[in-house]
């Protein structure tokens, strides 16, 4: 039908039909499949959510002496060091170090890059290994997004194409990574926008892949490998979209040209730090078949419902439960019903597929063809111990 | 009309069975939003009356008088707009359903009026945007 050349050159000449995917669901309604594949050149999808599995490469620029750096904090959240001598990774899901120098108990690595997203200023607290090419012992100082060499989000596990919904059939609250859980089937927490959500209007990633150009915390970014746990092989509805936690993207992108108001440090009581991240993914229309996936609403669209109150590997189900009856506030479970709430933000989500409209709207974004697909056929494999 | 007022025991008063004489004395109704008493210290309770705005004037006039400290001015939840990312994960702890989220544009809304300042949704915001303002 045609290619992501013909419609860069759309984009180019000012000519490119773009949706955002919430419109686009209403005019495949209204229009039908065959007619909106002919008019629509992209649609745009969007999410915002917490994605623990991120974290941020910073090259600092080399000092005078120079420093080969063993130990890093940076406003006392542990960076690790072990490549050279001043590349430091920072992980969304770090906790501050007790006993350091951080104003606020509740702070972690997601802070940390958000805060120098955000053009704040971060201090850096440093031990060198001192060696004949770097003498120098320690290094104190204060940098900023503007003042490191590099800075750029190196994620190794964001968008999971679908997730689960977290609940408590216990008898006391947990705190959990989808926040709190009151006992007794108190509340329901699921964490994917449903139809909104990238992975799930391509569900078997067949314009995604590696090297796709993504909006990636306000400014661009890529797609560079799959991510950690991806499993392509979950089990499918007839829609090809998987019935839990399936396919993940590792992506990467410039933070120094990120906007922070999708770039947000945030925290779990009683869990632990992460980065709450929007990240937009276009899907060009190659074709009927790709539009038509594109369609999926809610009511097809479904999630299993999780335990937590078993703290094991597997954990009790009670079921799936379909994005329609997440997204209507409740869902009965055990005859009793329960209040659903969303961690995922669905206002934001709209806003980041709108962003991303507008700029291929504007020829600020032009859309790539992956260099490779994803793998459709890799095992999640247990780590079950052996020869004890 | 209703008022919601925090009132606070001395120890002497403790035993006063007091949303029982607001009724029967003065045909106010109690709602009680929150109440907390321990040992050895002075008990607190967050309530809503609803009556007649004389009798609850005399109400609150006969409880000054016997040494509970009516205090009107009520712990409020405030929302940071800057901070808020309309995740909605506090709508699902909000036992009054006063934080919800908007079936249209899905931001977060907040009825004051239904809330009853219970807290729950401090912890769970993520993003720290939910404060009290006392």
């Amino acid at each position: 039908m045609r290619t992501v050349a013909e419609i860069n050159d759309k984009i180019r000449r000012g000519t490119v039909t773009v949706w955002t995917i919430t419109e686009a669901k209403a005019l495949i309604a209204q229009m039908g499949v065959a007619q909106a594949a002919k008019t629509v050149d992209v649609i745009t999808t969007g999410t915002f959510e917490p994605m623990e599995g991120s974290g941020a490469m910073i090259n600092l620029g080399h000092t005078d002496p120079p420093i080969k750096i063993v130990e890093c904090h940076l406003d006392g959240v542990l960076a690790y060091s072990g490549f050279g001598a001043v590349d430091l990774y920072i992980g969304a899901g770090q906790m501050a170090t007790p006993g350091r120098e951080s104003e606020a108990e509740e702070k972690g690595g997601g802070h940390v890059i958000a805060d120098l997203v955000a053009d704040k200023s971060v201090t850096l607290s440093a031990i060198g290994q001192m060696t004949d090419c770097y003498p120098r012992a320690s290094l104190d100082t204060t940098i900023t997004r503007d003042r490191i060499n590099q800075f750029y989000l190196f994620n190794p596990r964001n968008l999971y194409q679908n997730f689960i919904v977290g609940v408590n059939g216990g008898d006391r609250p947990l705190s959990t990574y989808l926040g709190p859980l009151q006992p007794r089937l108190g509340n329901a927490v699921y964490a994917n926008s449903g139809a909104l959500s990238p992975l799930l209007n391509d569900p078997e990633l067949n314009t995604i892949g590696i090297g796709t150009r993504i909006l990636l915390g306000g400014g661009e970014g890529y797609i560079t490998w799959e991510g950690t746990q991806h499993f392509p092989l979950q089990r499918r509805l007839p829609n090809r979209t998987p019935v839990g936690p399936a396919a993940t993207l590792a992506v990467i992108g410039d933070a120094k040209r990120m906007n922070a108001s999708w770039v947000r440090g945030c925290y779990f009581k009683g869990y632990g730090p992460s980065l709450m991240l929007g990240i937009g993914i276009p899907i060009p229309i190659l074709n009927e078949e790709v539009l038509m996936r594109c369609s999926v609403s809610d009511q097809d669209l479904v999630a299993p419902v999780i335990d937590f109150s078993i703290p094991r590997r597997v954990r009790p189900t009670f079921g799936l439960v379909s994005y329609a009856q997440l997204k209507s506030g409740r869902l009965t479970l055990e005859g009793k019903t329960v209040r659903t709430a969303p961690l995922s933000s669905l206002y934001f989500a709209q806003q980041v597929a709108l962003d991303l409209k507008q700029r291929i709207d504007d020829a600020e974004f032009e859309l790539t063809a992956p260099v490779q697909s994803l793998p459709t056929d890799t095992r999640f494999m247990p780590q079950d111990s052996w020869g004890q | 009309m209703k008022k919601r007022l925090t009132l606070t025991f001395p120890k002497r008063t403790i035993n006063m069975p007091i949303t029982y004489r607001l009724a029967k004395d003065f045909n106010v109704a109690a709602n009680i939003f929150r109440a907390h008493v321990a040992p050895d210290q002075v008990g607190k309770l967050l309530v809503e009356l609803s009556g007649d705005i004389d009798q609850l004037d005399a109400a609150i006039e006969w409880m000054r008088a016997n040494h509970i400290e009516v205090s009107l001015v009520n712990r409020e939840i405030a929302i940071d707009q800057d901070s808020c990312v309309h995740c909605g994960l506090c709508t699902g702890v909000c036992p009054t359903e006063s934080l919800q989220l908007d079936p249209q544009t899905h931001k977060l809304t907040f009825t004051r009026s239904r809330c009853i300042v219970c807290e729950q949704c401090l912890p769970s915001c993520p993003v720290q945007a939910i404060s009290t303002n006392l």
